[in-house]
């Protein structure tokens, strides 16, 4: 079939405004917005403030550069000055960046890999795990973000990126080895 | 066999964070010890696991589409910038005839964004308030002498207002914070009314807001605004609604 040249050129255009780059990303913005602030309400009012501030500023956005770690910072950033992220920032202290050699337990309890496969139980040890580590996981292993995106939305340096990355991974585990019973968030 | 593993390296293996020299020399390891491919293996596993435990939470349908609204309009003005070809001006010639079958549509969307809008206020007003309770820091002017506090935003706003002289009973003024709302410099004047804490955000008026007579509630807190001819305040506290708009009333009057 022969395309209409005009027709030609939109097949051919990258997405480039900013409901064509915003809207697909909408549904990771709320999932995330609701682990980080836990509740329905504060993920609404988050992702919503997100994307208006995002279509303010969009015109101080390069074209061609990652969109999607850009309105991922506006959400990062909306959240630690909202009420759910300054009580969650407030009470946590990470005390060390550093790796511990025992972030990885080489004795891997069998329950752990069996519980793996047990999704409830994995949700709830993510529930138990501070908002500066549950944020780093949630960009890395759910938006499958490379460190480096991760580190231009938390404009935190890689190396960091990666220290938390392990403390998170650590601390799911010792979670999951102790049998941390799952609950809902309230909605 | 050498040292084993780092965390970082076990992480970066499951991450797919390796060049292609380390992950050779990764590799090269894994092939002949045991511990470390059963924590690789772990961490893959555990990947996997959050990947799907993270993806819990689905976006709600309306909040979808009240956003989706809001993104047409950019999008149109997008449309209008394309290369001029044959098909283009026919295309042009179109959307000539469907704009003015769509202005009604447009005032409703204007609505819509305007309704938005005054939702993001509301909650960045919220989180201010609930930030300066939080931080339980004095405020950057500390009087409770209008002759203090208003000469002290000189300068640092591009606007200037008056504060009422005469307050009920147990209502005063603590001081002010210069702060910031959708990025304009707003005057956040500190009232107490009893014990309860009251943030009054003054701001130069803009647009065509004002005299929407909000009053409305967040998490318990109220919030309540009010327009004059140069300037938009809203207020925020939790005290009892009748005793937010006493106060907003006597700061509105000020201005004339």
């Amino acid at each position: 079939m022969t395309l209409l040249p005009w027709k030609r050129t939109v097949n051919q255009t990258e997405p480039t405004g900013f409901a064509d780059l915003a809207l697909p990303l909408l549904p990771s913005l709320y999932n995330v917005a609701f682990w980080l602030s836990r509740n329905a309400a504060d993920a609404e009012d988050l992702v919503q403030e997100t994307y208006l501030k995002a279509l303010r500023g969009f015109a101080s956005f390069a074209p061609g550069s990652n969109f999607k770690a850009w309105i991922f910072r506006i959400l990062r950033n909306t959240y630690l000055t909202s009420r759910s992220g300054l009580a969650a920032m407030r009470t946590v202290a990470l005390e060390d960046e550093s790796y511990l050699e025992g972030a990885i337990d080489r004795q891997t309890p069998e329950i752990n890999l069996i519980r793996l496969g047990d999704c409830a139980a994995v949700q709830a040890a993510m529930e138990t795990l501070p908002a500066p580590l549950l944020e780093v996981i949630l960009l890395c292993d759910v938006e499958e973000m490379k460190y480096r995106e991760i580190a231009s939305v938390l404009e935190i340096p890689i190396g960091t990126v990666m220290s938390r990355i392990a403390r998170a991974r650590a601390a799911l585990r010792t979670a999951l080895q102790a049998n941390v019973a799952p609950r809902e968030f309230r909605a | 066999m050498t040292d084993h593993l780092s965390p970082a390296t076990l992480n970066a293996v499951a991450d797919g964070e390796l060049s292609a020299d380390q992950h050779a020399t990764a590799n090269e390891h894994l092939a002949g010890c045991s511990s470390c491919t059963a924590s690789a293996r772990e961490q893959s596993l555990l990947k996997s696991a959050t990947a799907r435990a993270g993806q819990r939470y689905t976006l709600p349908p309306e909040l979808e589409e009240r956003l989706a609204s809001q993104a047409e309009a950019p999008a149109t003005a997008r449309s209008m910038s394309g290369i001029w070809s044959p098909g283009w001006i026919t295309a042009a010639a179109l959307l000539l005839v469907f704009s003015s079958m769509t202005v009604s549509q447009r005032h409703t969307r204007k609505v819509e964004i305007a309704s938005a809008e005054q939702a993001a206020l509301v909650t960045e007003v919220f989180d201010q308030h609930i930030a300066m309770l939080a931080g339980n820091l004095p405020p950057q002017v500390i009087s409770t002498d209008r002759h203090t506090v208003k000469p002290w935003f000189q300068g640092k706003i591009p606007f200037s207002f008056n504060l009422p002289e005469n307050l009920p009973a147990d209502t005063t003024l603590d001081g002010a914070n210069l702060t910031y709302l959708h990025n304009q410099p707003v005057a956040q004047l500190l009232y107490s009314i009893g014990k309860h804490r009251v943030s009054v955000f003054v701001r130069q008026k803009h647009g065509a807001t004002g005299a929407s007579d909000l009053a409305t509630e967040h998490s318990g807190f109220h919030v309540t605004d009010f327009s004059t001819g140069d300037l938009d305040g809203v207020a925020v506290s939790d005290v009892d609604p009748v005793r937010l708009k006493e106060l907003v009333s006597l700061i509105k009057g000020a201005q004339s």
